[in-house]
């Protein structure tokens, strides 16, 4: 446990927050060691903040006593972005969980950081409105973690991501003060900074309310279910449906592996003998649909599609998303250990690079389940493995590491929405070089969060971080039972 | 040893093949001393390095469509014309993403785009006359904006040059990323305060199959903005909305009354049922309406973008849109709105006075909103901060990290930056 927490810092911080919202015995810590990634690291203290004003003047007490600052909301995070690596002061933000305002009229919501995604849709939904980005964990991420990491979902493909729907954020900077960036509108005036911050992973400050666009529930919706005999044949179609110049609210491939996982627990009636699905939706004006509806069930067939359903009453509909949404679930009860990947290709190279990624877990002698966000090129291949086999856990990470390096090879990048975090950084420099880095680099110092803000995250150095990131992981692989 | 002059400097850094008569650059009524139009991006960080040792200010500019935007510049010492940066690096239509240098006009790269069915959809002011360069450095919204996405989410990802000579690249060429700080964002609507723009990704959009304009006549402005928002909310495949006061109208070549005006785009089917409900709109709402074209629509394109006149864009809340608009209107403004996206264009071909900025400014703080002043005499934007942010100290911070010496477009962005 850590020894050099400095002697005032528990009385401080409850002085802040109350002694009942603070965390600092060791087996309290313990839980805050990790979030949904393999890396294990304890904070000194863990703090719940309920306003704002708390959370200032817990940033501040920490600025005092130079210790680290972490951001964390539900910790579903997959790239170790919640880690308290360095130790210091994690500051949770789940009991700040209030919906503040729905503008119904003006399509705006404002909401503090610990709402949980779910939460903010189903009460835009009482309004026939959406908070579009919907990520696969919605029913337990937090929007501030939505508005660190710039989650993606499902229905980002046609929507864009976090960054496209919030409008404002106030933030408590890293010396404690407390700044809006951007408005209640869209394009306020001057440099972009709330799109700056939007995705910065917790480096650049603590949000502390969002303001976040809503928009209207279509008209029609239309969800269907082609079916295919390869992922290749799957792949090729998602070029095709782009190409007719269409393009779905979602589009997602789910391949034989995850099919077999998810059908027979949730009996969506995916069929077990398909190669890969694609789950397509359509939205908008009836008439729209129908047509765009028709486009896509015709580019399937014509790219192999044996079987193309089709689901426009909101049970069926619900019935095929359930096995989308459950499925990472699915992988871990089947599995004692899998490591979830997260990459992103031109869409056009999805054929070429999904033959790469099954053939690389054929060679290495891993199951691998990919299910994911085709019509973005975003790829989740899921290696399964157990940590128990002599190995295994070496064998996996180098597999992983081969995976993403096909991505940057293809034109890609290391991550589509799960951020770079503490897993990822060391992978950076794949994509990019010595003066973007630096460029960054400007951007946490003048933010003035530089080593201290959630450090050893998003960029490669650091003082004080470990270098590589193959060690750790495999260090924390090595334990059994925890997967990724 | 030799002493060189500062410009002599500059000039050693480009090839001689790249220097401009000054005269054509004049901005403001000032000439600046050296004028290059380099077509290498290294020779952009080149000069922006060679500015910054020997203390030049240099200005910026593309298709020289907003020169009045922001304040006047301090001292105007080298214009950088970035419209030899023209190449189309990388054009994949079927990933419906493009890569190309910010000197490239948008005319060009829509007809690149159009070929293949394909386009950028924006309708920046004044016309398709701004480079890519200018579009993301200016991030000014149009009509669609709140249909379509804006400007800085279509952005891929970025190359810039900054003072210090460094290239630095941010985001990629995949349409979902966020691998890193999206530099791209901060450069966005930056006006250049931290670096020169010289390359960009952009996500595309299908060309729809199908377009319709519709001007709805409505008697009174109140009854048009009722109407704006309801055409808002109804199931519409909609790609732009207006209301416009009576004399906006008139120069939008439109009857001088009260409109509100809808751009449909989509699939034929779509259109056609579209249609359909904005005439059951107008039914409801006692308006009329006609086909109109594309005309209107260029038409507030240029006004919003016009130069000579004073311009001023206030976001408010969609709510807001009718007082707002007479308020603009009250002042002398030639007046329209966009409610999709909560902004509210103000054009004054004599002027405005600066007390009467400040005035409708505070209104839209009130609010919750902002106002911007999109184009005005040097006296007014030295007088009336064109955009007043409340980030000021966030981007002075910035604005150390990456233009410490505060060489490009010197004073543009806010009094002592």
């Amino acid at each position: 446990m850590p020894t050099n927490r400095p002697p005032a810092l528990v009385a401080e911080v409850s002085d802040a927050v109350g002694a009942p919202h603070v965390l600092h015995a060791p087996e309290d810590l313990l839980a805050y060691e990790y979030d949904a990634t393999i890396d294990r690291a304890a904070p000194d203290v863990v703090v719940f903040p309920n306003t704002a004003e708390e959370v200032s003047a817990v940033v501040a007490i920490a600025a005092r006593h130079g210790l680290p600052v972490v951001p964390r909301g539900s910790g579903t995070g997959l790239a170790g972005g919640a880690l308290a690596v360095r130790g210091g002061v994690l500051v949770v933000l789940t009991r700040m969980n209030r919906i503040l305002e729905i503008d119904a009229r003006n399509r705006t919501a404002v909401v503090e950081p610990g709402v949980i995604n779910l939460q903010l849709q189903e009460a835009a939904g009482r309004h026939g409105l959406i908070y579009a980005p919907d990520p696969s964990s919605q029913r337990v991420c937090t929007l501030g973690g939505n508005v660190a990491n710039n989650s993606g979902g499902p229905h980002t493909l046609a929507h864009g991501s976090t960054v496209s729907h919030v409008l404002g954020v106030e933030v408590v900077l890293p010396d404690g003060r407390i700044t809006w960036l951007g408005g209640r509108l869209l394009d306020t005036p001057g440099p972009d900074l709330r799109g700056l911050f939007v995705g910065s992973e917790g480096t650049l400050g603590i949000a502390t309310k969002i303001c976040v666009r809503l928009i209207p529930k279509p008209e029609a919706v239309r969800t269907m279910l082609a079916i295919f005999e390869s992922v290749e044949a799957a792949s090729e179609a998602v070029s095709a449906i782009i190409r007719r110049g269409v393009i779905p609210v979602a589009l997602e491939m789910l391949d034989r592996e995850i099919i077999r996982i998810v059908e027979p627990r949730i009996q969506a009636g995916y069929p077990l003998d398909a190669g890969a699905v694609l789950l397509i939706e359509v939205e908008g004006v009836a008439e729209g649909v129908a047509v765009e509806g028709e486009a896509v069930v015709d580019a399937c067939r014509r790219h192999g599609a044996r079987e193309v359903r089709v689901a426009t009453e909101q049970a069926e509909r619900e019935r095929l998303w359930e096995a989308r949404k459950a499925g990472i679930g699915a992988i871990g009860a089947a599995s004692p250990a899998f490591y979830l990947l997260d990459g992103v290709v031109p869409r056009t190279k999805l054929p070429a690079v999904m033959r790469d990624v099954l053939a690389l877990s054929e060679r290495y002698g891993f199951r691998c389940a990919n299910i994911f966000h085709a019509g973005d090129g975003n790829l989740h291949p899921n290696i399964m493995f157990d940590p128990d086999v002599p190995g295994a856990t070496d064998r996996v990470l180098e597999l992983g590491g081969e995976i993403m390096r096909v991505c940057v090879k293809a034109g890609g990048s290391i991550t589509g929405e799960h951020g770079v975090g503490y897993e990822k950084r060391s992978y950076m420099e794949w994509i990019f070089g010595p003066a973007d880095l630096a460029a960054m680099d400007r951007v946490r110092v003048a933010f003035g969060g530089a080593d201290r803000f959630n450090p050893c995250k998003v960029l490669p150095t650091g003082h004080g971080c470990a270098t590589g990131h193959a060690s750790d992981i495999q260090r924390a692989l090595a334990t059994p039972g925890v997967y990724v | 040893m030799t002493v060189t002059s500062p410009l002599d400097a500059v000039r050693h850094a480009l090839p001689s093949d790249t220097e401009r008569e000054p005269h054509d650059y004049a901005i403001d009524g000032l000439l600046p001393r050296v004028a290059f139009s380099p077509d290498d991006r290294r020779e952009v960080a080149e000069l922006l390095r060679t500015a910054a040792r020997h203390d030049l200010v240099v200005v910026p500019q593309g298709g020289r469509t907003a020169l009045a935007l922001g304040r006047p510049v301090d001292r105007y010492d080298v214009a950088l014309d970035t419209r030899g940066l023209r190449r189309l690096v990388e054009y994949v239509p079927d990933d419906l993403t493009i890569t190309a240098e910010a000197g490239i006009s948008l005319r060009h790269l829509q007809d690149a785009l159009g070929e293949h069915g394909q386009y950028l959809p924006v309708d920046p002011p004044p016309d398709d006359r701004v480079t890519l360069g200018g579009l993301l450095a200016t991030a000014r919204p149009g009509a669609w904006r709140g249909f379509t996405p804006g400007v800085r989410d279509l952005i891929l990802g970025m190359t810039v040059a900054l003072p210090d000579g460094l290239l630095a690249r941010s985001g990629g060429r995949v349409v979902k990323n966020v691998s890193g700080y999206d530099l791209h964002r901060l450069h966005t609507g930056a006006l250049g305060a931290f670096g020169v723009i010289v390359e960009a990704s952009l996500k595309l959009a299908p060309l729809p199959v199908a377009t319709r304009s519709l001007a709805l006549r409505c008697g009174d402005l109140a009854r048009a903005v009722r109407v704006g928002l309801a055409l808002r909310d109804a199931p519409l495949s909609l790609r732009g909305l207006a209301v416009i006061a009576p004399r906006a109208s008139a120069h939008a070549s439109l009857p001088h009354e009260p409109h509100a005006l809808v751009d449909l785009a989509g699939v034929e089917e779509a259109v056609v049922r579209s249609a359909r409900e904005v005439d059951e709109v107008a039914r409801r709402h006692g308006a009329t309406p006609a086909e109109v074209g594309e005309r209107p629509w260029q038409r507030l394109r240029a006004l919003a973008g016009d130069e000579s006149a004073t311009v001023v864009r206030l976001g408010v809340p969609a709510t807001a849109t009718l007082e707002v608009v007479e308020e603009v209107r009250a002042v002398g403004c030639l007046a329209w709105a966009y409610p999709a996206s909560g902004i509210v264009m103000g054009h004054a071909d004599a002027g405005l006075q600066a007390g009467a900025v400040s005035a409708l400014r505070d209104r839209a703080r009130a609010l919750g909103g902002y106002l911007q002043v999109e184009a005005a005499s040097p006296e007014l934007r030295r007088r009336v901060d064109p955009f007043d942010v409340d980030e000021r100290e966030a981007v002075e911070r910035l604005k150390a990290q990456f233009d410490p010496g505060h060489v490009i477009n010197r004073g543009r962005w806010m009094e002592g930056l």
